[in-house]
């Protein structure tokens, strides 16, 4: 767990410096996605199947993004999309095409429904915590807190 | 003509934020933003990923329109930030118009990274995902390896100006061929993984996340457009890493 924890981070830190994060942002990108990764490494090992294990993992980056982005005063986006690459489903993207090329069309349609779930599973993680996250300033705004 | 230089800067700044990866909803709440810091209360702007349509008005009869083209996107996530930051800021204490825009003009000059720190980045990345997805040391060296030369013929590919879409697919192709080709040399051990890790370099990570951002904005048609970008980055990955398999096991076999 110790070697995905610092491989996750470094893969993210990268990621960061690709995008041309600059600064102490980039440290911070990078714990998002180490945060996402391990957090969906423990669902796995707990149990839960490939498709929902993303929904935990994707909830708390996305939490701990949206918290770092108003501490720093950066936009969400900056930290969202390095966080989130590691939980991006690329190798059901790849275990899909070689299903193709083989010629097995029913493990094939298995891979990319998995696959698509996966996605899908990605994405209502973070609509739900941006969601929640828009909310509380909109009710912030409104009552005097 | 001072509303029509305003709306002019406004949807520069705009530009810069959907040309440098930013969310369309993002360019038309600056675009107004920055219109009302200058005393134009009714402004809106049309954004979709490849153009920015906006039109402002300070009397019913003096309507101004900008319509701006946007054709090359990169990823520049600071200059993002920085833009972004320079409006609020001209909300709070309003700067004159002049140093506003030359301040606009330093953000869209600053220079993106050196692209041999980024190759060299990206091959340490690759390495990272291999681990990750339960490689050993030998595959994050070949991964290493792959992600370096893919990284560097994808960059200067996309320099000339091809378009993405081939740029994807040439890449993918490139990443499988040299993860079979470092396996079948004795390098690394598992192909797959040494592929899967440096296909993640050109996943559509950025994509999505705007898809999911635009759609939550209700800005349903950029969400569906980003959402088909996606698809379509994922797609060609998969197709130009599927073309150099099918061969490979067509000429050589093996199992892969």
């Amino acid at each position: 767990m110790l070697t995905n924890a610092i491989a996750s981070y470094i893969a993210t830190l990268c990621f960061a410096v690709i995008f041309n994060i600059r600064g102490n942002n980039k440290y911070w990108a990078a714990g998002g996605g180490m945060i996402a990764w391990v957090t969906y490494q423990l669902a796995l090992s707990a149990g839960i199947s490939q498709v929902y294990s993303l929904l935990p993992a994707s909830v708390l980056f996305s939490a701990y993004s949206e918290i770092v982005a108003r501490q720093l005063r950066t936009p969400v986006t900056t930290l969202i999309i390095c966080a989130l690459i590691p939980l991006v489903p690329g190798a059901g993207m790849y275990n899909t095409m070689f299903a193709v090329v083989q010629g097995s069309t029913t493990e094939a349609i298995e891979l990319g429904l998995k696959t698509l779930g996966q996605a899908g599973t990605l994405a209502a993680g973070v609509a739900f915590v941006s969601t929640i996250a828009n909310l509380i300033t909109r009710v912030r705004r409104r009552l005097p807190l | 003509m001072e509303t029509g230089k305003i709306l002019h800067i406004a949807t520069y700044a705009g530009q810069i934020i959907l040309e440098n990866g930013g969310e369309t909803y993002r360019v038309e709440e600056t675009i107004s933003r920055i219109c009302k810091s200058f005393g134009i209360e009714v402004a809106e702007g049309f954004v979709t990923p490849t153009g920015i349509m906006a039109s402002a008005s300070k009397t019913p009869a003096d309507v101004r329109s900008v319509i701006k083209r946007v054709k090359h996107r990169t990823v520049n996530l600071e200059k993002i930030a920085l833009v972004n930051e320079l409006s609020r800021q001209n909300v709070l204490n309003p700067l004159p118009l002049d140093v506003f825009y030359s301040n606009l003009v330093e953000i869209d000059g600053k220079k993106s990274r050196e692209p041999k720190v980024v190759i060299g980045t990206a091959a340490i990345a690759a390495a990272a995902f291999t681990i990750m997805f339960g490689g050993n040391l030998a595959d994050a060296l070949s991964a290493f390896l792959v992600g370096l030369v893919a990284k560097l013929i994808t960059t200067s590919v996309s320099g000339l100006g091809v378009n993405d879409f081939f740029v994807n697919l040439a890449g993918g192709a490139i990443m499988t061929f040299l993860g079979l080709l470092s396996v079948w040399l004795g390098l690394g051990e598992h192909p797959s993984l040494i592929i899967i890790g440096s296909m993640m370099l050109l996943v559509p990570g950025l994509a999505i996340t705007n898809a999911i951002r635009d759609t939550l904005a209700g800005d349903l048609v950029a969400g569906v457009t980003r959402g088909a970008e996606a698809i379509m980055i994922a797609v060609t990955l998969a197709a130009g890493s599927g073309i150099v398999v099918g061969l490979w096991i067509q000429f050589l076999g093996g199992n892969i």
